[in-house]
Parts: structure tokens; C-alpha cells; sequence
């Protein structure tokens, strides 16, 4: 990506270890395991009950508002003084989703009570509009639905609607909630692990669905005084193999992987950390560690993975697992990969099960895939 | 009882909502997965579908019906032992 | 300063699809899939005498997935369950992912929900930044009776394409990247109904 920088002014989060940052942060040193048995989804067709849930009650109509506002909130008052100086009409709002309120489909089919914002909601483009009205942003509007890619595809987008001078600063929102919706369509597909799931383990069997709501403050570097941590360069790429299964051999995540490193002219030497994508499932860990493979040679740096803490957020996970490293940057750790006990074959050499303190991470690259080919490769820097 | 063959392959072009083929131009013993008819996984899971909805057969575990799955003539004979009489 | 081209336009309507010839699996895809895949087709390009990794998608959906969510959310309770193959596709991306695999495109993909006026200025944008030599752009609008009940919007079935090509001798060339697409494809082909 081109000047001017884009860095993260602020950050929010609600999530299966917690409601704020420090929480999460306190679980990612801690190597917390945020997955837990749901009574929700204890019946016999679910195919586990399994699950990140945030705390909240579960029988609000408009879940997808209430984690995106908390999460908005909290970046908001993180970028504060800065954000404050923004004029409106040069604050843009990206959202990330793959399933909006879907509750509200739940429960007008169900002829339980819904209200229309609740309905209104369930148009993602809807949702977003609102999202940015309440939170002061007048600038572009985009709403980004990318499957399992959608998180980085927004925040690349911001990234771009600063670069190209459409805004100074851009709220990037992800979020995804529990439902029954997707529970019962990855149990369709006999995608989830029973028992919850661990990425990259010999045993690994499948995901475990999560629901979060994450959010970044994305700003101008000139615009922000402190040392900060900056969005370098997005890489996206499609296998063109299958629509559920990733390409066999990895080429189509290494292509996007390339294509990041590439745009921002820095070698794969100079990675300090892999955060993987990781669902957990045969296939993607399998994939995943052909890609980094390919890319990395035998001088793979580092890897993990936090879908055994706070399980697959779809929409959310791109904002959510990207905030994971910036942590990570911000306090020079290693995050470790929970509910992993016994590598798999194959898997990159430096696997990283047990966070590790004292680690000055400069470059981060964050992988998330999707349904449908879908390949995206972030790159993080400080500045 | 044994089935026809005939009969499995039109069920299984409509399950699948394959166009443009019909069953004489479907081989009792070519391979319905990767080569042959290259179906993938998510038709994996419509056929275990159609087993339960045609049939009455309950595949609990997806590897219990692979063998099963690799033609239809396999699959024919799978059927015939498994059925609920 | 390269110019970014339109090469070529095309719709694609419900009517159109009962007799579309696009594989033996075109009956699996969901409407906004199959509509998606017939413009893209309609386009009539030979993209073999491109480099696959640098052709783009860049999708937009009126609806998102809603109407295939609907049809997944009302068949849940069929014998044998919720289906695997309608939950593959209860995602705007699905339409993206089946265009990639049918003309085995590998380069970057962008899918958003809500109105076209978006997907000429990303393609456009990524083809400037080089990320991409071209770009497949579709606005797709699948919106069945029963989805359109629950998101009080008129039931639809269309797609749109257009495809954008950096440095090259197209029959128009976008100026502005803003233009509303209807509007657009009324100006550079003005022979095409505005349907």
C-alpha cells in the first residue's frame, strides 16, 4: 500500500473471554480457553454445544447491534482525543459481517417478537448505515461480506478509503453472533469438533462457531501523535478449487500471502509472527501449514492461533484476531494456540502452544480463509 | 431386495440437481467421487440426505458410508442390506 | 495516466436461466450464483489470454445471501435437516467463489452488500494500485417473494456485469468511478436495454 501511513488509533472488543481489551489481553498471556459448553445448543441436532459465546443474554432481538456498538464504543473513546479533532464528514465506517442480525429471520419465521430495527437490521448494508449515523461518521459507508475473509477485506478497505483521501479516519467493525442459523448449517456440513476444537492437533476433527464484536480506529499516521501500530499491506487471492474445501495445496493463501508481502516490498525474512487462521478442521490446518510452507521455506517464523479460545467469529474474526496481534505487538508476546496438545504432521516448526513474554514482534502477518476460495494475508508494523 | 439401478441414478441426478445427463448415460461401476460423475463433498453429505429420505437409512458416521459411495452399484447393494424392512 | 477500459457488459435475468448451459452443476448454485454466473458468462471473454491471478472480482448484493438464507431457514425442518448445500451458498461471497471456480480466476476478490455505485470505483481503485490487471464486476439483485416479504423489498432477479481492464483499447472508459451502473452502462452502451 501506498503513503499515507494507516494506523490503529483504537481498539474495542466483546468477546468470548470477556467485554473490553484488557480482558483479552489477560486471556492471550494467559492462554485462557474461552469455548465452553452452551445449554443453547445441547440438543441432539447440534453437532456440539461447543461454543465462544460473549456474555450476553440470548434473548435480545439485536445481537449484531448490541456486540458491534460495544465494541464501536470502546474503540471510539481508545482513539478519543484524536477521533474527537476528526470532522464527521471524514469519518468513514467499514462493516464487516457474514450474517448481520440473523437473528431476526429466527424469530419472524418463528412468529416471536422482533422489532423493526431488529428486522431492519438483518440487511447488512442497514445495519452498517446505522452503525455509522449513531457513532458520528459521515464519511463512505462500505459493508464488507467476504465469508471467513471479511474482517481483513474490511480493513484493508479502510486502509484504502484513507490512502486515497475519501477519509482521515475509518471505524472498522466486525461482527458475528451464535446462532441457530449457523450452528445448524455447520452441523450440516459436519464441520464442528464435538468436543471443541484444536487447531493445528494431530486429533483435530473441526471448528467450533463464536460470536464477538471487534473494532478498530483506523486513522491517518500524521493524524496520530503516539507510536502506533500501522495496517502495511492486504494480500487476497481465491483457490478457485471448491466452495467449502480450501485448495489441496496451499497455492491459493501462499498467492495472497506473496501478494502482501510484495505490495509493501519486504521479504518473508523480515515476518516476526505468523497469526494463523486455524479453524481446527482437517483441511484448512492441513492447507494453512502447505501455504506457510511455501512461503517461509524452513525458516518459518512463529505460529499460532486463538480459535481455541474464542472459537470461529466468522465476520468478526478478521477485526477480532487482528486486535490479538496487536496486543501481541503492544506487549512483545507470543500468543500460544490453546487446546492445542499434539502438533500434526506437517505443521509449521515453530508451532507456538504456550505464550511466550518478552518477544519485540516488528512485522506481523495475519491469515484468515473463507467458503468460496476465499484468501486474505494482513501485514502489521510499528512505526 | 435389490434395487434398480436405474431408479438410484434418476433419485440421485434430482437430489443433486444434475443438468444435462440422465441415467443411461451414468455408469453402474464408474466412480462417483473425484473422477467418473466428480462429485465432492457437499454431495457426500446430500447423498447421506437421500439415503435417510428415500430409503430410511440413518448414516450416523460419514466414513461408514464411504465405501458405500463409490458407485452406484455399491451403493445399490448398500442400500439393499441396510433398508429397514 | 492508464486509462481503465470497460470491455464489456452484459444482465442476466431469471428468464434467462432456465436455458443457460453452464455445466452439469449449474443446478446446484443458488439464484444469486447462477444470475451472477450468466452475466459473468454473457460477458463472452476469453480469459485464457489473460494471467488468472491478476483478474479481480468485485461483487455487489443488494440483499447479501437473505434470500437463499430464508430458503435454508424454511427447509430446516425437511427430512434429513438443515441442507449442506443451501448452507454453502447463505453467503454473498458464494456467487463470487462459484465465478473463481468456473473461469479458475485466482486474484483478489471484494464482495459487498448493498447498492452498485461501489464495485467500478474498487475494481477501479485496485487496478491503479496494481493489484490486478482486471477486474470481473457484478451487481447482483436475488431477492424471491418470500425474502422480500420479511425485507419489505419488491422480489427481484438480476445481475449485471462488467468487465475492466488496465492500459487497454476498450469500447469506453470510466472517468469517474462513482457513476450508478445502470446509468453507466446506459451511457457507454447505449444499445443495450437499461432493463
Amino acid at each position: 500500500m501506498r503513503e499515507p501511513e494507516v494506523v490503529i488509533a483504537g481498539c474495542g472488543v466483546i468477546c468470548a473471554v470477556g467485554c473490553g481489551v484488557e480482558p483479552l489481553l489477560a486471556a492471550l498471556q494467559n492462554n485462557a480457553i474461552g469455548l465452553r459448553a452452551s445449554e443453547k445448543f445441547n440438543e441432539a441436532r447440534f453437532q456440539s454445544n461447543i461454543v465462544g459465546a460473549a456474555s450476553r443474554s440470548f434473548d435480545i432481538d439485536d445481537p449484531a447491534w448490541f456486540l458491534a456498538v460495544e465494541a464501536l464504543q470502546q474503540a471510539c473513546i481508545a482513539a478519543g482525543k484524536t477521533l474527537a479533532t476528526i470532522p464527521a464528514e471524514r469519518i468513514g465506517l467499514v462493516l464487516s459481517t457474514t450474517k448481520a442480525n440473523i437473528e431476526a429471520l429466527e424469530r419472524v419465521s418463528d412468529n416471536r417478537s422482533c422489532s423493526d430495527e431488529a428486522k431492519r437490521h438483518l440487511r447488512a448494508d442497514l445495519f452498517a448505515a446505522d452503525l455509522a449515523a449513531a457513532h458520528g461518521a459521515l464519511g463512505p459507508v462500505q459493508t464488507a461480506s467476504v465469508a471467513c475473509v471479511s474482517g481483513l477485506v474490511a480493513i484493508s478497505q479502510g486502509a484504502k478509503l484513507i490512502q486515497r483521501g475519501a477519509a482521515d479516519a475509518v471505524l472498522v467493525v466486525g461482527v458475528d453472533c451464535l446462532s441457530e442459523f449457523v450452528v445448524s448449517g455447520f452441523t450440516a456440513l459436519k464441520a464442528l469438533d464435538p468436543q471443541g476444537c484444536s487447531p493445528f492437533d494431530r486429533d483435530r476433527c473441526g471448528l467450533s462457531p463464536g460470536e464477538a464484536g471487534a473494532a478498530l480506529v483506523l486513522m491517518r499516521a500524521d493524524l496520530f501523535a503516539q507510536p502506533a501500530i500501522a495496517i502495511r499491506a492486504f494480500g487476497g487471492s481465491n483457490d478457485a478449487n471448491h466452495l467449502t474445501g480450501p485448495s489441496r495445496d496451499g497455492s491459493g493463501l501462499a498467492l495472497a500471502i506473496r501478494a502482501a508481502l510484495h505490495a509493501v516490498k519486504m521479504s518473508p525474512a523480515e515476518i516476526d509472527f505468523v497469526h494463523a487462521h486455524g479453524t481446527g478442521t482437517g483441511y484448512n490446518d492441513a492447507m494453512e501449514s502447505l501455504a506457510l510452507k511455501t512461503i517461509f521455506g524452513d525458516a518459518c517464523p512463529p505460529v499460532s492461533g486463538s480459535k481455541g479460545m474464542l472459537g470461529h467469529t466468522l465476520g468478526a474474526a478478521g477485526v477480532l484476531e487482528t486486535i490479538c496481534c496487536v496486543l501481541a505487538m503492544q506487549h512483545n508476546f507470543l500468543p500460544g494456540t490453546p487446546r492445542l496438545l499434539n502438533a500434526a504432521e506437517g505443521t509449521p516448526p515453530d508451532l507456538v502452544r504456550e505464550p511466550r513474554p518478552g518477544i519485540r514482534l516488528e512485522n506481523v502477518l495475519k491469515l484468515n480463509t473463507g467458503f468460496g476460495g476465499m484468501n486474505g494475508a494482513l501485514i502489521l508494523s510499528h512505526v | 431386495m435389490q434395487i434398480s439401478t436405474h431408479e438410484l441414478k434418476s433419485k440421485i441426478i434430482e437430489s443433486l440437481k444434475l443438468q444435462d445427463i440422465t441415467p443411461e448415460q451414468i455408469d453402474d461401476d464408474a466412480p462417483l467421487f473425484g473422477t467418473g460423475l466428480g462429485l465432492d463433498s457437499i454431495d457426500a453429505l446430500e447423498l447421506v440426505v437421500l439415503l435417510e429420505k428415500e430409503y430410511g437409512i440413518v448414516i450416523k458416521d460419514i466414513e461408514e458410508g464411504r465405501p458405500a459411495f463409490r458407485s452406484v452399484r455399491t451403493l445399490a447393494d448398500f442400500i439393499a442390506v441396510k433398508r429397514p424392512q | 495516466m492508464s486509462e481503465i477500459s470497460v470491455i464489456a457488459t452484459s444482465t442476466a435475468t431469471a428468464a434467462d436461466l432456465p436455458t443457460a448451459r453452464l455445466g452439469q452443476r449449474f443446478g446446484r448454485l443458488d439464484l444469486q450464483s447462477q444470475l451472477a454466473l450468466l452475466a459473468v458468462a454473457s460477458l463472452n471473454i476469453n480469459f485464457d489470454e489473460l494471467a488468472r491471478d491478476r483478474i479481480g472480482i468485485c461483487l455487489a448484493a443488494s440483499a447479501g445471501s437473505l434470500s437463499t438464507d430464508v430458503n435454508f431457514w424454511n427447509g430446516r425442518n425437511g427430512v434429513g435437516g438443515p441442507s449442506p448445500t443451501l448452507f454453502a451458498y447463505t453467503l454473498p461471497s458464494a456467487a463470487v467463489g462459484e465465478v473463481a471456480i468456473h473461469f479458475r480466476l485466482t486474484g483478489p476478490n471484494l464482495c459487498f452488500v448493498g447498492d452498485n455505485k461501489i464495485i467500478l470505483s474498487e475494481a477501479a481503485d485496485m487496478l491503479r494500485r496494481g493489484e490486478a490487471d482486471a477486474c470481473v464486476c457484478i451487481f447482483c439483485e436475488a431477492v424471491t417473494p418470500e425474502c422480500g416479504q420479511i425485507i419489505s423489498v419488491p422480489p427481484t432477479a438480476t445481475a449485471r456485469a462488467f468487465f475492466l481492464k488496465n492500459d487497454s483499447e476498450g469500447t469506453g472508459t470510466l472517468a469517474e468511478f462513482d457513476r450508478d451502473i445502470k446509468a453507466l452502462s446506459a451511457i457507454i452502451f447505449p444499445t443495450q436495454s437499461a432493463g
